[in-house]
């Protein structure tokens, strides 16, 4: 059983398995909630009560004016309740296959299971949009064309994928295929 | 860093461990990306941050995202250093401007590189940098793959080998008024003709003018791996260029044996010694009886000399040293702040100077801006890694496994 955290970065790497009995391995990325995150709540109610109390005291208003009111009150809203994840898993079961899960903070979980068989490599690429570079975790899976992303809503740190990594490759490595370590670069 | 050609994006990895980022930003006209001015430092900030980089060096005047790159490196405080592989003029509009930019870029530039001492002359007067910051270091030919043929073609017919591509700044249409000119002179001459461009259609034109489809061979576009191929199919190269900064063509050539005739521009006589060129004036007059001359001490010639000449005058290696010696010169440069960078701008002229000056101001608070949001102790860095032998394959994986995790 492991935890850690990192300083700057709002990811959680918690680690429940109990490897190397071979027993199923399971690891977690908790996202905290920012700062900024967490101000947006108070400030949405605040926001919703000086616009009533404005609607309610001054009689005469452009309608331009009412508009912008909604419209920053309706912002700060999706801003608190925007990517909801709030935790995302890996469970590892050596002769079955990996199940991905995302946790939503409104209670909603999605998974998807990988059969070992179909699993071909697990690679950490770095992903480079036009704003930002980024490393990611994923699988090559038999037959498909695009790479499967382990964590599909979180883009945890280098720190917290290398064990979750390391941990895929000896599962793989544990079914008997020869191929030996890689990292694909 | 590049941005992203078709499909390429992302991270590769090239021979020897050079990495490659291709940022998906579409270029626009001519390979070049739309200039976002401020769109790409967030990009740029990222790498220099995560790959820990000390210096940053840019190619080509014509790359928007050359110029967007350095003005942000300039503005992180990194050591800037500017290379420049083309002439341009002074009269047209275009280059009017082109000038300009050059300007607000070689403004604060650490050190600049040219590739000729004709290339070094044009780049001062075109950006008004002092002298004293330019270096020139001439491209080097790769001699290990032009080779001369191990037998020369034995016809009795002498073939002169064009490859460029056909548009008008290379001189295609100076080719158009030499070829029949030759032909006619000349009957035991044949020309191959490699390339493709716009001025292609003036030269298949002039081909059923003349009659000559059994003596001009037109290629079309050649791929830079065939290159070498066509060329040991020759005996004398021919380059018409109307401006040129350095021309590796020749280079090219000269080490795979063949004697050159070239225009006399740019820096083009600075690149071959005598016995190994003939120059004439981009006159076509003047240009046939180049090859006139060339046609008659090509019996001469030895290829096999030629190239092994050719490998002791320029190398990649003696560029790269050259090369490693500016870097550690740019890196002695002292550290500025704003205010003194500023100032330096503001001589660039009555009103771009102004200009120039709110540009960076802009450019420095939008950094700040971003070190605030995304401080860069939050940017990890990429661990260390060196392609692996091998045999070497597990320790360099247990190395990078160490380095990522502290």
């Amino acid at each position: 059983m492991g935890e850690f955290s990192i300083a700057n970065s709002p990811y959680t790497y918690i680690n429940d398995s109990d490897w190397p009995s071979e027993a199923v391995g399971v690891h977690h990325v908790v996202v905290r909630k920012s700062f900024l995150r967490r101000l947006c709540v108070p400030l949405t109610a605040v926001s919703l009560l000086a616009n009533s109390v404005y609607l309610f005291l001054v009689k005469e208003q452009s309608v331009s004016v009412l508009c912008w009111s909604f419209l920053l009150t309706g912002f700060l809203l999706i801003l608190s309740l925007w990517k909801p994840v709030y935790k995302e898993s890996v469970i590892i079961m050596p002769a079955f296959g990996v199940q991905l899960e995302t946790h939503y903070s409104s209670g909603r979980i999605v998974r998807s299971f990988v059969p070992v068989g179909k699993i071909l490599k697990p690679v950490l690429l770095e992903c480079v949009t036009p704003v930002t570079c980024y490393w990611s975790l994923s699988l090559i899976v038999r037959g498909e064309e695009e790479l499967m992303l382990v964590f599909k809503e979180l883009h945890p740190p280098l720190k917290i994928l290398v064990p979750i990594w390391k941990a895929l490759c000896a599962a793989i490595d544990y079914r008997g295929k020869p191929d030996a370590f890689r990292e694909d670069g | 860093m590049t941005h992203a050609y078709g499909n390429r994006s992302g991270v590769r990895y090239m021979t020897g461990g050079l990495k490659v980022y291709y940022v998906p930003w579409r270029p626009f006209l001519m390979q070049n990306t739309l200039p976002t001015f401020y769109g790409t430092l967030p990009i740029i900030r990222t790498i220099l941050i995560r790959e820990r980089i000390s210096l940053v060096h840019g190619h080509q005047a014509f790359s928007t995202l050359c110029h967007e790159a350095l003005m942000h490196a300039r503005t992180m405080g990194y050591k800037v250093v500017f290379t420049d592989h083309s002439l341009y003029g002074f009269a047209d509009v275009g280059s009017i401007h082109m000038n300009k930019v050059l300007q607000f870029t070689l403004a604060d530039v650490s050190q600049a590189i040219c590739v000729s001492h004709t290339s070094k002359e044009n780049t001062v007067l075109r950006s008004g940098l002092l002298p004293e910051k330019v270096f020139v270091i001439p491209n080097a030919v790769d001699a290990a793959m032009f080779k001369p043929a191990p037998e020369r073609p034995s016809s009795n017919d002498i073939v002169i080998v064009v490859i460029s591509r056909l548009v008008y700044r290379k001189g295609a249409d100076l080719l158009v008024e030499v070829i029949p000119e030759v032909c006619r002179l000349h009957p035991n001459i044949r020309f191959i003709v490699g390339g493709d461009g716009p001025k292609r259609v003036r030269l298949e034109e002039m081909r059923e003018k003349h009659s000559l489809q059994d003596r001009v061979e037109m290629l079309g576009a050649v791929p830079h791996a065939h290159v070498r191929s066509v060329l040991i199919s020759g005996h004398i190269f021919l380059n018409s260029s109307l401006t040129e900064a350095f021309c590796i063509a020749i280079l090219e050539a000269a080490s795979c044996g063949l004697l050159t005739v070239s225009t006399r521009v740019g820096g083009v006589p600075e690149v071959l010694p005598d016995d190994m060129i003939i120059l004439a004036e981009p006159d076509p007059r003047d240009m046939v009886r180049a090859i006139m001359k060339a046609v008659s001490i090509l019996p001469r010639i030895d290829p096999q000399v030629m190239h092994d000449r050719m490998k002791k005058l320029y190398s990649w290696h003696d560029v790269a040293k050259r090369t490693e010696i500016v870097y550690n010169r740019a890196l002695k440069c002292s550290n500025q702040n704003l205010i003194e960078r500023v100032s330096r701008y503001l001589s660039c002229g009555a009103w771009a100077g102004k200009l120039f000056c709110l540009v960076m101001i802009i450019d420095f608070l939008l950094w700040r801006l971003l070190q605030l949001l995304q401080p860069a102790g939050d940017i990890e860095e990429v661990p260390d890694f060196i392609l692996p032998h091998q045999h070497q394959e597990s320790e360099v994986l247990e190395d990078f496994k160490e380095q990522c995790l502290g």
